[in-house]
């Protein structure tokens, strides 16, 4: 046949094949190291630290169960979180995080490399997004041949959508998630083609491995038999479908239910009924089948299929029925808030105030996943093209991901995955056609070579031939896809390509196949410099310790939250009682390491209220509050100073929604705006604003620091009263360099039992005797 | 225009019974204004008289079209709504609790003096006597919160814990959505029976699927979520800020999305098949070139978005 | 026996002077006594000269006394003839009454009679002085209390002593007077000029190292004088030194603990009066903003972190490694600064390490075939005395026959321990020390031999595993264990 460039004739099959298994696996090698490099910025550019909030907490549960092994990790009661209720960390955390870098850090000691835990909590992430690649590597090859897995592999390595979950030190389940959950899948796509119970189990470990990780294991258990009901539903019901969901889902939930943090959810809660549907959905047909190969009689087929119709109608009221009467638990909030997407901001304040809760705007999307987002819709049309069971997954996968992507910013994280399959399938085809050197004749041709590749035997999608007739009409096309002609030339060609559709299909030309593979060349540099630019940029900052550029470029490191928490960790007593705000909690547990009352996981609103109301309510309500639960250091957070617009102050309103949830007749949000419904911090913010302890704590002082000038708070841009607030049940304790950090000292009942606020205005003489405002006034302000 | 009759008997009523205790005239004019008194700055000093056993509501509006206040007409029918519910519980209750109504233009002094600068506001005026005033002994209004809608379910559920007993508010039922509901339902199953080659149909899926994917990827739920008007108030369609957008920028983003989508598609797999040449060549430099310059666009579109992008294509 | 007889019962006056003569074997007398003390913070240097005249033909032994809390307080102790530098060594000798301490000096050659020789003993006491007042808010200044005996005591006559106390400031507020020492000056009995305290001089005192003249005449004396600089003190020093050849490497890790002990701080620490006092360059005396160390030259890439990470505010500027050899003494300054600044009573605590060329600290004896190493007990932070250190030397793994010698006693013991890839373990030896000061900032120095194939262990065992583990590789990648073969549809 005419090519349209010469090739070597004198290269023997072996060879071709060896060469492109060592390619494939130095490619895979490459993007491993791409995957781990490009997530280093961090540490390049700062330190190898732990970032932001959560990770904090894994951090120090991890150096719990290293230090002290896993049964003592394992039943870890905390005292120090959520004071004076404390915590039981082992039965609810989700330990696979924690599991997985203690048993890294065993084996590394093992073989005397002392390597400092932190450093393997910091670096977990990004070793585990090599594997996570591999895992995406392997899945592809699945839904199409190697060098689309290699695309794929490319693409999860690098984009900034899987990125920003698993820079080096963001050390969060997710780091571990998205691999457990690529595996999961290949693991069940590989079970479903080859009917094997093996892979089946397989899949169920890794899913076990899953649960033990992430939270967002219920989208496997959803996915999966979602799945599996559309294979049914499209009539393509086989044995293999039966063994591969009921080895997963029996010995899958089983293990789960090990998880004490979950333990008999996967039987009680409404997340993982549609498993369980599912699985006695396939018992029911798998039986019905058996009756019908036995049974030949027409009416007695019909009487099976309404019997099995029936049952699923019955299985789904009784389901109701059991949720009704509390048998079930209905959906929780944070699931339930997928579906009505209203539902969290009126009920569930401390939900709705997660900024990762927020729904997606496009350029979100486009941000990170780049031109992926374009060929995704493609790759779609691609699945569609050749419809075997590997594809339909991936068509109710990316239907079901980017609704959730859409509905909240952090579901982004499981829409990437599946933007890269697609969109790997999608290039991958167009480079085949293109670089495809054999250029089709023009009359037609003998179909010799095409009998041949009928028949041999192909080497990714072997299993998948033998599917039900209503997918026969797919197998005939797909049989000679990834086709191996004998020759060598051939040989050659297939690797590079895997030609789709007839021999009288493809490109004239030397110049179009330039044009078409040049461009598509630019566009991966284009999205190369995007995720360099975006990671470096966007998602490579540990917010613990923060980077100010100087007009010259020069980096200026700003550490005042490190300098605050070890202030607290070196010159307060071990057993000092800390309040702040809970995104704070975790930091001061892992790095102050002083007793905290509320953190980061907010299981009991009730608290949070209480340090809201503490926070929003005036000293005089305050102190009784902060007594009784004998805090003694308050810690704020106030980025006035500096213009960081993260503090406390832009939070406090959530604070004080949270508390009005509780206390609606003490706290109402409407007090603290202007009259004018503003939200204002300078003289004319209102009283209840003013009389605040939030509002106290973070301008105590303040408008000395400009020496009678003008005060102006940097972040709301607005000038703070001459004569700053005056504190008297609290005294500042420390402040940080640049004022991000201030610290206050509750003051203990005075010793002549008079209330502060006399004994200061005793103290201080007769000067500054603040009138109080007028009840009535107060009350209609705003 | 019955509430206006309803004010002219009040008005006619309250010199003839001056005679009457204020907690009586309170119920007449409640009576006349069948649930809510139509304040003005006299009645309102009466209704939220310094000794009161009872318990108000006041809503402070400003229905007047020249006011141009939209959420004013937007509230109304809930608070009315509510109003009425309220009428209906028996007498021994009902006179403990008024609804009155008053607006900006029947009562400037009023809202001068509580320094109001914004409608609709909602303040229920606690008891100061009897057994209903709060132990506290504060007799600052509470304010109603508005940020959970206009709506008059939430209206009433925040209003109970001030009322002698719960207001006996229901949501009618929406016969609108019933109707339409059933008529999807039926649709549906017309669907199944007649158009089953369509649901069958492997390609009609693949639209349904791409629409979904194309909608949700460019942030339709975004719009739907955060209520985003369709365009800016001055025609723009472009939202300003990184984290926003407007609903016509679904469509335009989707649009493009599926531009380049299908360009690929044709590249990949119609543009093989063809036959001559020539026509192959022609078609593969022109789909190229659309892929360059929508891209390019959209590129361009981003660096709207996202001021600091540093990279562009072609234009 | 006789000893203890008579002082068991010291009613008996006569047998009291014969005991109290029987103590004093009269082979010399000090013409005169010059006692001069440098008021400091933590640590306080006192000079004393001795110029004695011998009594007894060749006189050799020369005893010195020193009160007992006195010698508690004495970390360091050095006695010498004038015009020399290197000590004579002395043997302490526990007197039986256990209130004071006698030295014997043993004098390069014995004195004939009337033989002069001037003494000089060089000493530094730690914890001698305290903060008074004990609180002090964060714009006062800080003062020390200072508290010692009137008289240097010693079992010989003394015709003339005198004590200076000089003062870092002239800021001296208050010190004692002391009473009834008419008997031997008949002048005031103190002079203060300036900064400088004098006591004395007095004249013809008897031996003074018996418990009669102690309860006679003895006597405290205190001091109270403003000081200027911060209080510092080392609460506990861990260092460790790694030796590696194949890097050629000497890795120095310190773990400090570090405590301002000035006043503590008085109310809270307010940040803005802080700014303004540093911002108007009056900054208060007794807090600590930064410390300057002087590391060794020609060391790279040293590193500054605590509990909670790295600390990004340190300078630290290298100098080329000196050969050695030279006297040229330079160094690479490090200017450490902690995370927050550390006021009176507050604690910090930091990890500070660097790698230095082994070539700087090692020589190779090519006859015996030993290395020999020198490390550096403590690196001095000025004017800090570390309570308790811990000297750690890893040498490298398979050292054999080794030997130390250390400038000091401590107590010490040697194990193996573990890390990087180690098969056998690496010998390492601990030296434990306290109230070290200026002067104890010496050297101990390691001789060990490490054979040739000590070297290759390693390599030896890493290449091994790996060989094992491809061979496994190899071999369960060609073990076919699947049951019956698929047939291939």
């Amino acid at each position: 046949m005419p090519t349209a460039i010469p090739l070597p004739s004198n290269v023997s099959p072996a060879t071709v094949a060896n060469t492109a298994s060592l390619l494939r696996i130095v490619a895979l090698l490459l993007i491993s190291g791409a995957a781990i490099a490009s997530r280093l910025f961090a540490v390049v550019n700062f330190e190898s630290v732990i970032h932001e909030f959560d990770p904090w907490f894994n951090y120090r549960a991890t150096r719990v169960l290293a230090s002290k092994g896993f049964y003592e990790f394992w039943n870890w009661f905390d005292p120090t979180a959520w004071y004076p209720l404390g915590r039981v960390v082992g039965g609810t955390v989700y330990p696979g995080l924690m599991a997985t870098s203690g048993v890294i850090y065993n084996i590394l000691h093992s073989l005397n490399l002392p390597v400092d835990i932190r450093n393997i909590c910091v670096l977990l992430a990004p070793g585990f997004s090599a594997l996570t690649a591999w895992a995406t590597y392997m899945f592809t090859k699945e839904m199409k041949d190697e060098s689309a897995g290699l695309l794929a592999a490319a693409f999860i390595g690098i984009v900034p959508g899987y990125i920003s979950r698993s820079v080096a030190g963001s050390y969060d389940n997710e780091a571990i998630a998205i691999f457990l959950l690529m595996f999961t899948f290949f693991c069940w796509i590989k079970a479903l083609k080859l009917g094997s119970a093996l892979f089946g189990t397989v899949a169920a470990v890794f899913y076990f491995y899953m649960v033990a990780a992430w939270g967002g294991y219920a989208f496997i258990t959803n996915m999966i038999p979602l799945h599996a009901l559309v294979l049914i539903l499209m009539g393509r019901f086989t044995s293999r479908l039966y063994v591969a969901y009921s080895s997963w889902y029996a010995i899958g939930t089983l293990a789960s239910m090990q998880v004490p943090f979950v333990g008999f959810q996967p039987v009680r809660t409404s997340e993982h009924m549609a498993a369980l549907g599912v699985f006695g959905l396939l018992q029911i047909i798998a039986f019905a089948e058996l009756v019908r190969s036995h049974v030949s009689s027409q009416q007695f087929k019909r009487l099976l299929y309404i019997s099995v119709a029936a049952i699923g109608v019955l299985g789904g009221l009784a389901f109701v029925g059991m949720t009704y009467k509390g048998w079930i638990a209905p959906w929780t909030g944070r699931f339930y808030s997928l579906w009505d997407t209203g539902y969290a901001k009126k009920y569930i304040p401390i939900i709705a105030s997660v900024s990762e809760h927020q729904p997606t705007a496009w350029p979100s999307f486009f941000m990170d996943l780049q031109f992926l987002i374009f060929l995704f819709p493609a790759g779609v049309v691609f699945c569609f093209r050749q419809l075997r069971d590997e594809h339909i997954f991936v068509i109710v996968y990316a239907v079901v991901a980017s609704y959730f992507a859409g509905v909240m910013v952090r579901l982004m994280l499981t829409l990437t995955p599946v933007v890269c399959v697609a969109s790997a399938v999608a290039l991958s085809s167009l480079l085949d056609t293109y670089i495809d050197v054999r250029e089709p004749e023009v009359a037609e041709e003998p179909a010799t070579d095409n009998s041949t590749q009928g028949a041999a035997p192909t080497n990714g999608t072997n299993g998948s031939q033998a599917t039900t007739p209503a997918s026969a009409t797919t197998t005939t096309k797909k049989a000679k896809k990834p086709a191996q002609p004998t020759s060598a030339l051939g040989d050659l060609v297939s690797l590079v390509t895997s030609k789709t559709g007839k021999e009288t299909v493809g490109v004239f030309g030397i110049d179009t196949r330039l044009t078409v593979i040049l461009n598509a060349l630019g566009m991966l540099v284009f999205f190369v410099f995007h995720c360099t630019w975006v990671t470096s940029s966007a998602y490579s900052s540990p917010s613990v310790v923060l980077a100010s550029h100087g007009a010259d470029g020069s980096m200026h490191i700003i550490d005042d939250f490190r300098e605050a928490y070890y202030w607290l960790r070196q010159n307060t007593p071990q057993d000092a009682v800390v309040m702040s705000w809970w995104d704070y909690g975790y930091q001061i547990a892992g790095m102050a390491d002083r007793p905290t009352l509320v953190d980061n996981n907010t299981w009991n609103n009730t608290h949070i209220a209480t340090v809201g109301k503490a926070m929003a309510s005036s000293e005089e309500v305050a102190y009784p509050i902060l007594r009784k639960h004998d805090v003694d250091y308050v810690l704020v957070i106030f980025g006035g100073v500096l213009g960081y617009s993260g503090d406390d102050i832009n939070k406090f309103l959530w604070m004080v929604r949270i508390a009005q949830g509780v206390w609606p007749d003490e706290i109402q949000e409407p007090n603290y705006f202007t009259p004018s419904g503003e939200y204002r911090v300078d003289e004319r913010a209102s009283q209840t604003m003013k009389d605040s302890l939030m509002y106290k704590m973070s301008y105590y002082r303040f408008a000395e620091l400009y020496g009678g000038g003008p005060a102006t708070d940097r972040v709301r841009n607005q000038q703070v009263p001459k004569v700053g607030p005056t504190l008297d049940y609290l005294e500042e304790a420390y402040t940080s360099e640049n004022w991000i950090v201030r610290i206050y000292q509750v003051k203990k009942e005075d010793p002549l039992g008079r209330d502060h606020k006399t004994a200061n205005s005793f103290t201080h003489g007769k000067k500054r005797k603040r009138s109080k405002p007028a009840p009535r006034r107060k009350a209609i302000a705003g | 225009m019955p509430s206006r009759l309803a004010l002219l008997y009040a008005l006619l009523l309250v010199p003839f019974s001056l005679a009457l205790t204020t907690h009586e005239r309170l119920v007449n004019l409640a009576a006349a204004g069948n649930g809510v008194i139509k304040l003005d700055t006299y009645t309102f000093d009466l209704l939220t008289a310094p000794k009161r056993n009872w318990t108000a509501a006041i809503h402070f509006t400003a229905l007047d079209p020249r006011r141009r206040c939209a959420p004013c007409a937007e509230f109304n029918p809930a608070w009315q709504a509510v109003a009425k519910a309220w009428s209906t519980v028996d007498q021994a209750h009902k006179d403990n609790h008024f609804f009155g109504t008053i607006d900006f233009d029947d009562g400037q002094a009023v809202f001068q003096k509580l320094s109001l600068a914004s409608a609709p506001v909602v303040y229920v005026y606690p008891a100061t006597e009897g057994s209903r005033a709060p132990a506290s002994g504060k007799s600052a209004p509470f304010k109603y919160d508005f940020s959970s809608g206009f709506e008059a379910g939430p209206l009433a559920e925040q209003l109970s814990p001030h009322t002698p007993i719960p207001i006996p508010y229901r949501d009618p039922i929406n016969w609108g959505r019933v109707i339409s509901s059933g008529f999807i339902g039926l649709g549906v199953l017309a669907a199944i029976k007649f158009a089953s080659p369509l649901l069958k149909s492997r390609w009609a899926w693949a639209a349904g699927c791409l629409v979904t994917t194309l909608v949700m990827t460019s942030g339709l739920m975004f719009t739907r979520i955060r209520a985003s008007p369709y365009t800016g108030r001055d025609g723009g369609w472009i939202a300003a800020g990184f984290q926003n957008q407007f609903g016509q920028e679904v469509h335009v983003v989707a649009v493009v999305y599926g531009l380049l989508a299908f360009a690929f598609t044709m590249l990949t797999l119609v543009v093989p098949l063809q036959r001559s040449p020539q026509r192959q060549r022609i078609q593969v430099y022109l789909w190229t070139t659309v892929i360059m310059i929508v891209y390019s666009m959209l590129v361009s579109l981003f660096r709207v978005k996202n001021r600091g992008y540093p990279f562009k294509l072609f234009l | 026996m006789a000893l203890r007889w008579c002082t068991s019962l010291p009613v008996l006056l006569l047998s009291y002077v014969v005991c109290s003569l029987a103590v004093e074997i009269q082979s010399f007398e000090n013409t005169n006594i010059l006692r001069t003390v440098e008021l400091g913070g933590s640590q306080v240097q006192i000079t004393t000269t001795f110029a004695i005249k011998a009594l007894q033909p060749n006189a050799k032994t020369y005893t010195l006394a020193l009160d007992v809390d006195e010698q508690e307080k004495t970390s360091w102790l050095e006695v010498r003839l004038k015009g020399q530098q290197e000590g004579l060594e002395m043997a302490p000798r526990e007197d039986d009454t256990g209130r004071y301490v006698l030295l014997d000096v043993t004098l390069p050659k014995a004195l004939a009679v009337n033989g002069t020789a001037n003494l000089i003993v060089d000493s530094i006491q730690t914890g001698a002085t305290f903060p008074w007042p004990e609180k002090a808010a964060q714009a006062a200044d800080q003062a020390l209390k200072y508290r010692s005996d009137l008289f240097v005591i010693s079992p010989y006559k003394t015709v003339t002593q005198k004590t200076k106390l000089r003062s870092p400031s002239p800021g001296v507020i208050s010190h004692t007077t002391p009473k009834n020492v008419e008997s031997f000056t008949l002048g005031d009995p103190v002079t203060k000029s300036g900064a400088t305290i004098t006591y004395g001089p007095y004249q013809n005192i008897p031996a003074s190292a018996n418990s009669k003249f102690l309860d006679e005449h003895q006597q405290r004396v205190i001091i109270h004088y403003s000081y200027e600089h911060p209080v510092l003190e080392v609460t506990k020093l861990k260092r460790a030194a790694e030796i590696s050849h194949w890097g050629s490497n000497l890795n120095i890790q310190d773990e400090v603990v570090l405590r301002n002990a000035g006043p503590t701080l008085k109310g809270q620490f307010s940040r803005i009066d802080y700014q303004h006092s540093s911002y108007y360059k009056k900054s208060v005396s007794h807090v600590i903003p930064a410390v300057t160390l002087h590391l060794p030259a020609g060391i790279r890439d040293a590193y500054y972190y605590d509990q909670i990470g790295n600390v990004s505010t340190s300078r630290l500027r290298t100098t080329p490694s000196v050969p050695k050899g030279s006297q040229a003494n330079q160094y690479s300054f490090l200017e450490l600064r902690p995370r927050y600044p550390i006021m009176g009573g507050w604690n910090y605590s930091f990890t500070l390490g660097w790698d230095a060329p082994l070539a700087d600290s090692t020589s190779y004896d090519s006859k015996s075939g030993k290395y020999i190493v020198e490390v550096p007990v403590m690196t001095t932070i000025p004017g800090a005395v570390v309570k308790e250190a811990e000297v750690k030397i890893v040498l490298p793994e398979g050292a054999t026959d080794i030997s130390y010698v250390e400038p000091f006693p401590s107590t010490s013991w040697m194990f193996t321990y573990k890390t990087y890839l180690d098969t056998s373990g690496r010998p390492t030896l601990l030296f434990e020390y306290q109230d070290l000061t200026i002067k104890h900032a010496q050297s101990i120095y390691v001789s060990y031999k490490v054979p040739f194939s000590a070297h290759l262990q390693k390599p030896f065992a890493v290449s091994a595993a790996i060989f094992i583990s491809f061979m496994f590789t190899l071999v369960g990648r060609r073990i076919d264990l699947t049951l019956h073969k698929q047939k291939v549809q």
